[in-house]
């Protein structure tokens, strides 16, 4: 009882300096809230964002991880909301290769920036969808067999990427394109790889690793192997999804559910 | 009898005295204090002492070829790890080490210094060099390696400055601000020696900055000479930037160069014409960008300059380290200088008049249809960025970028990294804000990294062919170094190291070090046993032959 007072004390203490510290902020966030949120606002950011931010952070905002810089487009790891993002851009991260704004840079022109990038997010609960994630959930496991290969908290196959949180980062256009149309834009680690070992035997499996000197593959029955690359007779690799296209074999109120389904999967909110 | 004794006794202690004196001296061959101060003379004849690595590139001609031959193409399999330098700030290190009688400096990111004890990798001494809060920098916290001349170490500073720094204690000698960090400078490279002088070039292509070369006095720190890579009014070259253009050209000159005692010429890179993607308000060839420049060694009069890439308005600045080596070419022996260009073409030039001899793509290029006889490219019309984007090959870092190249003596072959890539680049208006970013537009790639092809290549300079190539993951930024025991030493994007065989490019040995290679290996001896240091993540790792 006595610890957790002491912790419940300190998270008073926390939180008062945090608070006393966000006010000024907050101020200014509300500010921004009414006069820097327009789409010219948008347009402006994203000039300044090309051209002082997208030489590490990427033209498209995705990120590069030869430099470190972080995907702005997906979940934030360092800022939960707009005010932590005017933080960073003002302040820079410490001991990293992400500096401060020059110090005469107006608020505005911070806030601005501040709303390009939250603009390349949106408000999940802001989206409407055609179809009902109840129903996509049904066909999840049943009829779509899609948990014969996806993970959904910790339940399902292997076969393909965990599906837990894909709501944070795909978008409901996104997910359906990649039903519909599975071999465009396959992420690297989900490339296939058949590789003919030192024993003459030919595997197949997607492309857990691989490097300029060797190749990590997990096969169909989820076994691991791992090759040097100067011990194998040979490799190729198929940049191409293992997936089927549900095109055809679901209807497109089939897909709009499992499409809602998809996008209701995120990190729960506490 | 008296004077017997004493003459005995006398002999006695001049006895024991000499004794003494024989165990001092017989101490002192085998325990020779570490360091010993470096004359211009030893540098020149860098390549004579091949226990040490004197300057940047190992060698004044930049090849990075070294005379050790303890580790062979037969023994390497014994190589193994010696010893690890952890560098205490987190950031990609780009050091390239100096080893001086066994000691060995290492920069670190942002812009510190260290002197270890090159056999045990154990500190001697460190300097952190107090930075502002306003850096402006385009592309990391950088530093490549310092340069050294009698006690004294150079190293460049991300605010722009030069600093001198004492070799045998690490105490700060002088400090001499370059120029105005605030205004977008910045300094990365390591400086080089010429003679008595610092030479020492300058970042900030993406600042709008005017690009220069500089020289300072090695003891009082004063600036001796600067020539600009932007020519100003009335001097040649500058009508080919319209209107004001010049003022904010960029050109800048952020690796080290190379340096002919015989001609007395100083070779240096420069960057791109800024800004970066939009040539439509620098019309014109926009001299000296993408140059590689011959310059007097005592005054930096441009004697020579060859542009590789007129106009660029794809950000492929001439920032590579120049290679100087005689040849054979076409019956007669030339000197050259070989230079495979971010443009992704390689070129062998007369080194003593700047006359192009040949040259030929090393890395896919959509650019250019070839070159013609004087070495300028026949470009593929409409290729400059748009406002839509545009697909270009190579992408934005290059068939190679600022990463060392070497040569082998040996082989007589020229060695870079070098990737295959594409990337589509966008243009945008800007106008110039002092101390901003200044690049009018930028580059995104349609495929993932994995999906692109890299290697290490041989390229005979006398013909401009590849001779072979050993495939990496790409985008490796690793440098060459290569050894008289027939070796090419290097790293990759993955994060290992690797030995190839310098004739034949077959693969020798590698060791998965866990981070990117950003640095060039450098090969050394220590208590008489060969060593090869490379920096990879935040660790400068030593490799040496099992005892």
């Amino acid at each position: 009882m006595g610890f957790n007072l002491i912790h419940y004390w300190k998270a008073l203490l926390i939180g008062g300096v945090l608070s006393l510290s966000l006010a000024s902020l907050l101020a200014n966030a509300e500010d921004a809230g009414n006069l820097f949120n327009t789409p010219y606002d948008i347009n402006q950011g994203e000039r300044y964002f090309e051209r002082q931010c997208s030489r590490c952070h990427g033209f498209d905002a995705k990120g590069n991880d030869e430099t470190g810089a972080p995907d702005l487009t997906g979940r934030l790891s360092r800022a939960s909301s707009n005010v932590g993002i005017f933080n960073i851009i003002r302040e820079g991260v410490p001991n990293t290769a992400m500096l401060p704004v020059d110090s005469d840079l107006p608020d505005e022109r911070v806030w601005q920036l501040v709303t390009y990038i939250e603009s390349l997010r949106y408000d999940p609960s802001s989206v409407e969808l055609a179809g009902s994630a109840n129903s996509g959930d049904t066909l999840f496991r049943g009829k779509g067999e899609c948990a014969d290969c996806h993970m959904v908290n910790g339940q399902g196959g292997r076969l393909g990427p965990d599906l837990s949180r894909i709501g944070e980062s795909a978008a409901p256009d996104e997910l359906m394109s990649s039903m519909t149309n599975p071999h465009d834009n396959v992420a690297p680690r989900w490339w296939t790889i058949s590789v003919t070992g030192p024993d003459g035997i030919t595997r197949n499996g997607f492309r857990m690793g691989e490097d300029s000197f060797s190749l990590r593959i997990m096969d169909n029955d989820a076994d691991l192997w791992s090759f040097r690359k100067n011990q194998i007779q040979s490799y190729e690799r198929i940049e191409q999804s293992t997936m089927p296209s549900y095109d055809q074999s679901l209807s497109e109120s089939e897909l709009d559910d499992l499409v809602a389904y998809l996008f209701s999967l995120r990190r729960e909110e506490n | 009898m008296k004077r017997a004794l004493l003459t005995l006794s006398t002999l006695m202690v001049t006895t024991a005295l000499s004794q003494l004196t024989a165990q001092e001296q017989q101490f002192e061959t085998v325990m020779t204090p570490a360091f010993s101060p470096i004359t211009w003379e030893r540098l020149v004849d860098a390549r004579q002492e091949p226990e040490n690595w004197l300057m940047y590139s190992g060698t004044l001609d930049s090849q990075r070829y070294s005379l050790l031959d303890n580790i062979t193409v037969d023994n390497i399999d014994q190589l193994e790890m010696k010893w690890a330098y952890q560098i205490p700030v987190i950031d990609r290190a780009e050091t390239v080490p100096l080893v001086v009688d066994g000691i060995m400096f290492i920069t670190e990111a942002p812009s510190n210094l260290v002197a270890v004890d090159a056999a045990t990798g154990r500190q001697y001494w460190r300097y952190d060099h107090e930075l502002p809060e306003d850096l402006r920098i385009c592309c990391g916290r950088n530093n490549r390696g310092v340069a050294i001349l009698g006690e004294t170490l150079y190293m460049s500073t991300l605010d722009a400055h030069l600093v001198a720094i004492d070799a045998r204690t690490g105490n700060l000698i002088w400090d001499v601000e370059v120029a105005e960090h605030s205004s977008g400078y910045s300094k990365t490279a390591a400086p080089m020696i010429v003679k008595d002088k610092v030479v020492t070039g300058i970042a900030g292509g993406e600042f709008g900055i005017r690009g220069f070369i500089d020289a300072y006095d090695a003891v009082t720190g004063e600036l001796a000479w600067r020539t600009y890579t932007v020519p100003g009014p009335g001097e040649f070259g500058n009508d080919t930037w319209s209107g004001d253009s010049w003022e904010t050209g960029g050109a800048a000159t952020w690796i080290t160069g190379a340096y002919d005692a015989d001609l007395n010429l100083v070779y240096w890179g420069t960057g791109n014409p800024g800004p970066d993607w939009n040539g439509d308000a620098r019309l014109g060839d926009n001299l000296y960008s993408d140059s590689a420049l011959a310059l007097n060694g005592d005054t930096g009069e441009i004697e020579w300059y060859f542009q590789f890439t007129p106009h660029d308005v794809h950000d492929w600045d001439a920032i590579q380290v120049p290679i100087l080596a005689d040849i054979d070419f076409q019956g007669q022996q030339r000197k050259v200088m070989m230079w495979a260009n971010r443009n992704a073409f390689f070129y062998t030039i007369d080194r003593a008049t700047g006359q192009f001899l040949t040259g030929k793509p090393f890395a896919t290029q959509t650019w250019a249809e070839g070159l013609d006889a004087n070495g300028q490219p026949i470009r593929v019309p409409g290729l400059f960025p748009t406002y839509e984007g545009i697909m270009v090959s190579p992408p934005i870092t290059g068939g190679t970028n600022w990463y060392s190249p070497g040569y082998s003596q040996q082989t007589g072959y020229f060695y870079v990294t070098s990737f295959d890539g594409e990337q589509i680049f966008f243009k945008r208006d800007e106008d110039y804000e002092e101390g901003e970013r200044f690049t009018g537009g930028g580059g995104r790639y349609d495929q993932p990294m994995d999906a692109f092809h890299s290697s290490i290549r041989a390229i005979d300079p006398a013909t401009a062919e590849i001779q072979w190539e050993f495939p990496i993951m790409p985008r490796s930024s690793a440098g060459i170094t290569t050894t008289a025991g027939g070796l090419v030493f290097t790293g990759s994007a993955d994060g290992y190291f690797f030995a190839l065989n310098a004739e034949t490019g077959e693969e020798l040995w590698n060791i998965s070090l866990g981070r990117r290679v950003h640095s060039a290996p450098i090969t050394f001896e220590a208590e008489g046993k060969q060593y090869v240091s490379i920096a990879s993540g935040n660790v400068v790792y030593t490799f040496g032959l099992r005892d």
